[in-house]
């Protein structure tokens, strides 16, 4: 039609069809645009949303590892000693708070030992994350669930809870607010595995397998309770002791007093309250006479049969080293033993020869720390080479420092055929023990170890030991260090120490008792070793024995069996 | 021909709207009860978790002992000592047969007035 209004122009007329369809095919070529725009958009939307990071870690700390668990720790018959318990805490999601004030009062209601300045400053700003106030108990959660405040809501953590409290405190240990362990075992299995565990986030919910330590509880509530007797019995500073079984090196019992409460880790920063059983190294006194007498023995070069001139102190340039208690005559070997002669036991000594003596520390592992897993330990002091003064005093525990395990370790080697085993805090199979095993000295000599051991709770400084104990064949070795006081040995501040073995025509445990600064108890003759680590060691041994299987016998033929062929 | 397929499709649309919808809600619905689950389980947990932590501080050595001590007296509990321990070979052998004699003369005893156990028991005291 506009054509036609034209005129003389040529007529050029597109059908009205094909005019339609070119409309057409312009208009799905938009259509066509607009979709792929949209699912372009789509797209780009979901591509996005699969970048976005969620921020789930928890100031700076993953999720995870503050709701982890910790494995169950046991003692050797299932008790236990360290638990889990869910606790919720909680949180609050500052941007997320529409009312602070309000927010902040109402938490203020429930928990009124939270300043409202306090809480409202933490509840202002846009942080995803903070913690309010962590280990509530279910019936707080209730309360706060219940105000129904929007940006408040409760994280379940694991907080660790010991049901023993100070009883087995140096063997677990203690963790910290994040239920890493920071001491005892609680640390040593972190360093073993289940740091590792926690951090590829294994270790939530309840699934962690418990864990059975070697102790048994019983055993250690009774060292507990004798030693804390103890402790006020003869006003001393402090007191420790261990058990251990000699087959398979289990250790049944670790005491160290004064201690702490694991369930409020602050209380183990308090003074004088370090594991006195590892990470102490003391001058063992007369005890070393055991390790003396028995590598003497075990080299040929002294016989059970030897005597000994104890009539005269030792010279040694201007010193001259006696007796305690001086009996000045000549002494047979188990009489030295028996009466713990210092002057009986350097001639012992000169007879074997220091370099086999230093040798023979080396053998038992008195130069290296032990290697139980408490983290714990400290390196003792032994001087790489004897001169004829270090060796002599060395003889009867003076002038090296050492760890009162390594001690217990060689008393129960000295009982156990020669057999010395490697001290394990872990539930351990008498098979698996066998592994460890080193031959120290003969079984011969051994036999001939008992036999003093049981002699000197028969005759000896053990005696009140053994009369505590009557009937469980129990003996050992008492010794009475002298303290070192601003570089002087003062003879009136001592450290008793008693080592010993039950029972011994069956030997199966091993025990070192240390009594630090022991004084006389009143209507007592003394304040020697056997007047108080000996009495501590027979009344543990008494309450123990029968729990361990071992039933009283006071049959004499027990005791003549022990006595060697040479000297029946 | 068309129409009625049309009438069709836009039925079909409706139905499965509505369908999509009612299951949208239905899932909205299993997650909540999910998560209240999930809630009441982890409640739980942390409730037989505090239970068990109970009865572990219960049944220690440490938690007993002094309960043990409180009624010493009350029930005249003491300490075993080492020779009140016995064992199954110390005990006698029982008898074959009754012995005849030693009944007879109890029988005569105990007509005659006398007990022998309990002068055994008075004499012990």
């Amino acid at each position: 039609m506009v054509a036609l209004d034209a005129g003389s122009l040529p007529i050029a007329v597109d059908g009205a069809r094909k005019l339609r369809g070119g409309l057409t095919t312009a208009r799905i070529r938009w259509v066509i645009a607009v979709l792929l725009l949209l699912f372009a958009a789509i797209c780009g939307r979901l591509v996005q949303l699969g970048m976005v990071v969620q921020d789930t870690s928890i100031e700076g700390k993953a999720r995870d590892i503050i709701t982890a668990t910790r494995p169950a720790i046991l003692d050797r018959n299932g008790l236990e000693l360290a638990v889990d318990v869910r606790v919720p805490s909680l949180f609050a999601e500052p941007r997320r708070i529409i009312d602070v004030d309000e927010a902040a009062a109402a938490v203020h209601s429930v928990l009124p030992d939270l300043s409202i300045d306090w809480l409202k400053q933490r509840l202002t700003g846009d942080k995803g994350f903070v913690w309010i106030k962590r280990e509530l108990t279910p019936a707080i959660e209730d309360k706060i669930m219940q105000l129904g405040i929007p940006g408040l809501d409760f994280l379940t953590e694991s907080k660790r809870f010991y049901p023993g409290g100070n009883e087995a405190a140096h063997i677990v240990g203690a963790v910290n607010i994040d239920n890493q362990g920071i001491a005892g075992m609680e640390k040593a299995m972190d360093d073993e595995d289940v740091a590792l565990l926690q951090q590829v986030g294994l270790a939530r919910g309840n699934e962690l397998a418990p864990v059975n330590l070697s102790i048994d509880l019983r055993v250690q509530h009774v060292m507990h309770d004798v030693l804390t007797d103890a402790l006020s019995r003869y006003r001393a500073a402090a007191a420790a002791g261990a058990m251990m079984d000699i087959k398979t090196g289990e250790i049944l019992g670790l005491v160290s007093l004064p201690d702490f409460d694991p369930n409020n880790p602050g209380s183990a920063l308090q003074k004088d309250t370090f594991n006195r059983m590892t990470a102490g190294i003391y001058e063992l006194g007369s005890t070393m006479k055991s390790v003396t007498i028995a590598g003497a023995l075990d080299s040929g070069k002294v016989k059970i049969t030897d005597t000994f001139d104890a009539r005269f102190g030792v010279r040694f340039g201007r010193f001259t080293i006696t007796d305690f208690h001086g009996k000045n005559r000549i002494l047979t070997l188990p009489e030295v033993y028996k009466f713990s002669s210092n002057v009986g036991a350097i001639h012992i000594m000169q007879q074997w020869g220091k370099e086999n003596f230093r040798a023979f520390l080396h053998k038992m592992q008195f130069d290296v720390p032990e290697p139980l897993e408490l983290p714990e330990r400290r390196n003792p002091v032994v001087p790489k080479t004897f001169s004829d003064i270090v060796a002599a005093t060395a003889s009867f525990g003076h002038g090296l420092s050492v760890s009162p395990i390594a001690m217990l370790r060689a008393m129960g080697a000295f009982a156990n055929n020669g057999v010395m085993v490697r001290p394990t805090m872990y539930k351990t199979s008498l098979a698996d023990a066998e592994k460890t095993y080193q031959q120290v000295i003969s079984p011969q000599t051994s036999a001939e170890m008992r036999y003093i051991m049981r002699l000197n709770a028969n005759e000896g400084s053990g005696s009140r030991m053994n009369m505590l104990a009557q009937g469980y064949r129990a003996g050992g070795k008492t010794g009475t260090a002298e303290k070192v006081v601003n570089g002087r040995y003062d003879t009136s501040k001592v450290l008793s120490l008693f080592a010993s073995v039950f029972p011994l025509d069956n030997p199966r445990y091993a025990m070192m008792i240390l009594v630090d600064d022991p004084h006389t108890e009143p209507g007592q003759g003394g304040h020697t070793a056997g007047w108080n680590a000996g009495e501590a060691t027979g009344r543990i041994i008494a309450r123990v024995a029968p729990m361990l299987g071992i039933s009283p016998n006071f049959d004499p033929m027990l005791d003549n069996n022990l006595v060697p062929p040479e000297l029946r | 021909m068309i129409r009625v397929l049309n009438i069709l499709l836009v039925c079909t649309s409706i139905c499965m709207l509505v369908g999509v919808y009612a299951l949208k809600y239905s899932v909205e619905d299993v997650a909540a009860e999910k998560v209240t689950l999930q809630h009441t389980i982890e409640r739980q947990k942390a409730d037989l978790s505090l239970l068990k932590a109970d009865w572990a501080y219960l049944n220690q050595p440490a938690n007993v002992a002094p309960v043990v001590n409180r009624h010493l007296v009350a029930l005249n509990l003491q300490i075993l000592s080492q020779d009140q321990f016995g064992s199954l070979d110390i005990l006698p052998m029982r008898l074959k047969a009754p012995d005849a004699n030693a009944l007879n003369s109890l029988f005569q005893s105990l007509n005659s007035g006398v007990d022998p156990i309990q002068q055994i028991i008075s004499e012990s005291n």
